[in-house]
Order: structure tokens, then sequence, then C-alpha cells
């Protein structure tokens, strides 16, 4: 577990040194937050109406924080770098390294992405506190609650674009499975909450990643209850064992079959 | 005049109809990028579902208006990053001296440049584009008109592009400028404009011309204006001159690297 820690802050402290190229990425994150609010200022003509259990306010954090989680995730990028490492032979390097490849990956994704994800909750919640003027109402222990469940959720979604990128063992290029999967994210759990569906469609997605990786920490920041942190906290742990276990069994095979011309 | 122009259009349909064969030679990840690049677009429509279960109008579109603005952004899109995907990168062609291989050719450099390689997803773009018409409404009069704005779209967005990244002529780092200012231009472009007011709505006819691009269009396919119709294609016209005076200006302040590459 060491040598992966040491890969973690050995990508932290690497990545220190780019901190200011996260600047650009608000600017992106900053507009579809003015979209939002024009949005669901428009949905909701009435400021105090409450739509299927959510206020205005309440919709508008909502999306603050799952655009926080998907867009300190950097998963495009992350996607790309698995799936050049298969079709570029690069992975192969990796087979004799004493460590695990898929833990690697992980680390490596967290370690370049921590400092990123602090600067988007600072900017989010200066964002969400600019054009709302207050913030939901959160004990410390619910905020630390919120944390884990978006480091978990923030843990799941790595694991997850790692598995996309393993499909470049089977089909060259991964990335038309990352639209699609980055596309259901946005719009099933980025924008709005499971409530907002029909009722038949709910257990899917709550049986989804969606449910893991954006709606649980989104859901628990707006309308915190312990019950549904636990129910969340045992749902992640559930997914991270499933992810794992999917991108082990793919980076397995995929090796297996593995062809490297030159070097 | 005439001649010169023939052969230039000559050139760059071949640049385009190469580089697209090159995009074909693995088939199933050229059909791949095409039909999930569709998919992609389609997973929105979620979205509007849900929305329009909320409220019987959006920003004053019905659910069909908006399947329509749709069309006309990935559209547009399509046209700008299938025809001239370089137009899209140019900063990084520009800073890392990549344009000497395009000074030699006695051709259009900027048309050269921008044209030299296609994005197959694109294509996807287009074609759910036209699949969104069909489900609008397609006659003979909704088809041309989709067809001219789509061009007309796809010219303005290669042409802030290419304005935008003709900035790291005379500045350095300017390729994250170019990247929001086309970011801009996507993420506005799906939403009505009811929805904004003020700022913002200003913002969207002006600086960041979404209103012209996509806005606009679907009013007038909605109800023909010929005002409108006119203003589109002065607006165009006006971004492409200004693209290329502001490329080949800063043209002129150009030096190589000394970069040696391979265009293969």
């Amino acid at each position: 577990m060491r040598k992966y820690l040491f890969i973690y802050k050995s990508e932290l402290m690497s990545n220190l040194q780019y901190v200011f190229n996260v600047f650009a990425g608000f600017i992106g994150y900053f507009i579809l937050m003015v979209i939002f609010l024009n949005l669901w200022k428009y949905v909701y003509s009435n400021p105090d109406e409450i739509i299927n259990g959510y206020s205005m306010n309440q919709m508008i954090w909502y999306v603050i924080v799952t655009e926080i989680l998907w867009s300190s995730l950097s998963g495009r990028s992350f996607c790309n770098k698995i799936s050049e490492d298969v079709r570029s032979g690069n992975i192969a390097y990796n087979i004799n390294k004493p460590y695990n490849y898929i833990l690697y990956s992980l680390m490596s994704h967290l370690g370049s992405r921590t400092i990123c994800f602090i600067m988007y909750v600072i900017f989010g919640m200066l964002v969400g506190f600019i054009f709302l003027g207050s913030f939901p109402t959160l004990s410390i222990l619910s905020i630390i609650a919120v944390l884990i469940s978006s480091i978990f959720a923030f843990i799941i979604s790595t694991l997850l674009i790692t598995f996309i990128g393993l499909f470049s063992f089977v089909i060259e290029d991964s990335a038309p499975f990352y639209w699609v999967y980055s596309k259901l994210i946005l719009v099933l759990g980025t924008i709005f909450p499971i409530e907002y569906f029909p009722k038949f469609i709910r257990p899917i997605l709550t049986f989804s990643p969606i449910y893991v990786v954006s709606y649980g920490p989104a859901k628990l920041f707006v309308d915190f209850s312990w019950n549904n942190f636990i129910f969340i906290f045992i749902a992640q742990i559930i997914y991270i064992i499933i992810a794992y276990m999917l991108c082990f069994v793919t980076y397995k095979k995929g090796v297996k079959k593995l062809n490297v011309n030159g070097g | 005049m005439l001649t010169v122009v023939k052969n230039q259009c000559r050139i760059s349909f071949l640049s385009i109809k190469y580089a697209l064969m090159r995009e074909m030679l693995n088939k199933t990840t050229f059909i791949t990028n095409v039909i999930f690049m569709v998919l992609n677009n389609a997973s929105f429509i979620i979205q509007w579902i849900v929305l329009y279960s909320l409220r019987n109008d959006i920003g004053g579109y019905t659910f069909r208006q908006v399947l329509l603005l749709w069309g006309m952004a990935s559209g547009t899109y399509g046209v700008a990053h299938f025809f001239f995907k370089k137009a899209f990168s140019l900063s990084d062609i520009i800073n890392n001296g990549k344009l000497d291989s395009f000074l030699v050719q006695p051709k259009n450099v900027l048309l050269s440049v921008i044209v030299s390689d296609v994005e197959t997803s694109a294509l996807g773009d287009m074609l759910y584009g036209f699949i969104m018409l069909i489900i609008y409404g397609i006659t003979p009069y909704t088809l041309i008109l989709y067809c001219l704005f789509i061009i007309c779209g796809g010219l303005i967005l290669t042409s802030i592009s290419v304005i935008l990244s003709s900035l790291s002529f005379w500045f350095s780092k300017t390729d994250m400028i170019a990247e929001t200012g086309n970011n801009l231009m996507v993420n506005f472009a799906t939403y009505p404009d009811g929805i904004f007011k003020g700022l913002v709505k200003a913002l969207l006819f002006t600086f960041i011309p979404v209103g012209i691009t996509t806005f606009i269009p679907v009013h007038v396919i909605t109800e023909f204006n010929i005002n409108l119709f006119i203003i589109v294609i002065l607006v165009t016209v006006i971004f492409i001159t200004l693209a290329f005076l502001i490329f080949f200006r800063g043209l002129k302040r150009y030096s190589s690297s000394n970069l040696m590459v391979a265009r293969i």
C-alpha cells in the first residue's frame, strides 16, 4: 500500500506546479452554472415552489456539486491516457513493474486531480454563494460525511473510466464509449436528481453508477440525512469492489493477447 | 480570379477527401465514432423530456423547436469540425511552428491548414442534425434553409476559432482563450435563448454570436423573416473576412521553430 501512497504523493506534488491551469477550467464551469441558473429560474417561475421535493436553491446547489465532481475529474483525458497506453503499447512497460496497473492508474489519477478538486470545491461554493446568497444548512459532521461520499464517488468514477479505457484492448478507440458514458452521467445524474425521473426508472437509476458517482454526494449536500448517508456509503463500497473487479478482469484478459511491435 | 477560387476549392475538397479516406482505413473505428456521436447527442433528449414534463414551454420553445435547435447546434458544430478540424487546433500549430510545411505550398495558407484533417465524429453530429430536422418536419423549404444555416454557422464557428487562435501570433498561451471561446459557442447553443435575460442575452447576440449561428436560424425556419435571414448571411461574410484579415496580419509576425515534422 505504501508504494501506491508514494505514487499518489508524487503526482500530487508534480501537479502543484500546474495549479494555474485549473483557472481556465473555471471559465467553462462558470458558464455552465450561468446556463443552469437561468434554466432553473425559468422553470421555477416562483422561487418558493417545490418541484419533486426540491426548491430552486436546492436544484442549483445540486448542479453545483455534481458539476464539481464531474469537472474536476477530467475523465476524457484520463480515458484517453489509458486508451493510449494500450494502443501505443506503453502498457507493456507496466507489466513487469512491481505494481498493479489498475491501482497505479487509480492512485496516479487521484494524485493529479486532488488539487484541482479542492480548487473546484472552493470555486463552486463561491459561485453558489454569489448566485444564491446562502449555503445549505450542514453540521461539521455532515460536511465530513459529504466529503467522504465525494471522495468515494471520485474513486468509483476513476475506476469506471479505467474500465472504459481498457476497452481499447478489444476495439482500438474507446473514446466513443466514454462519450456515451459521460453523457449518461451528465443527463441522468448531473442535471437532475433521481426524483425528477418517472417512478418506473428510479429503481434502475438507484442501482446504476449514477447513484454513487453524482446523485449520492449531491443529495447529501442539499438534503442531508444519516440514513441516506449509510445507504449511499454501502452502495459506494459495493461499487468500488465491482468496478475494480471489472478493470482487473478486463486488464488480465487484455494483456494475455497483447501484441506489441517494435520498441 | 474565378479560376484561382475554383482551383483553391478543388484543392480543399481533395484534401478533405484524402483525409476522410485516411480515417476510413479502420472501418470499425470509423463507424463506431459516427454512430456513438449520434447516440451521444441523442442522450440529451432525455434532459428535454424531463424539462417539458415540468413546463409546457421552455424559453418560448416547443419540444419540436428544441429538437430543431439541437439539430442546428450539432449540424453547425459538425460542419465546422468535419471540414475545418485544424482551425480548432490552430493555436498549437502556430505556437509550435508547424505552419512551415503549409507556407511553401502555392495555395492559400489558412485554407490549406484548416482543411488538412477531418474529425470523423463530426459526421455523426451532421447526421444527428438531419435526424432532428426530419423529426421537426422536413420539407424542401426547411431542408434548404437548414443546409444554408449550418454552413453559415459552421463558417462562423471556424472563423471565431481562427480569429482567437491567430492571437497566438502576438501573444503566448492564447490557446486557452481560443478553447474557452469555442466552448462558449457550443455550451450556449443548446439552450433556448428565451431562458436568458439582460446582459447574458445581449452577449449571445454580439460577442458570443450563438444567436446568429443557432437562435436566429431556428426562428427563421419556424417563421421566415427576410431581415433575420440577411443578418445571418452578412454576419457570416463579416466573420470570414475578419478571420482572413487577422490571420494574414498575424502571419507576417510568424517565425519558424525549425521543427522537423513529416506530414503523412
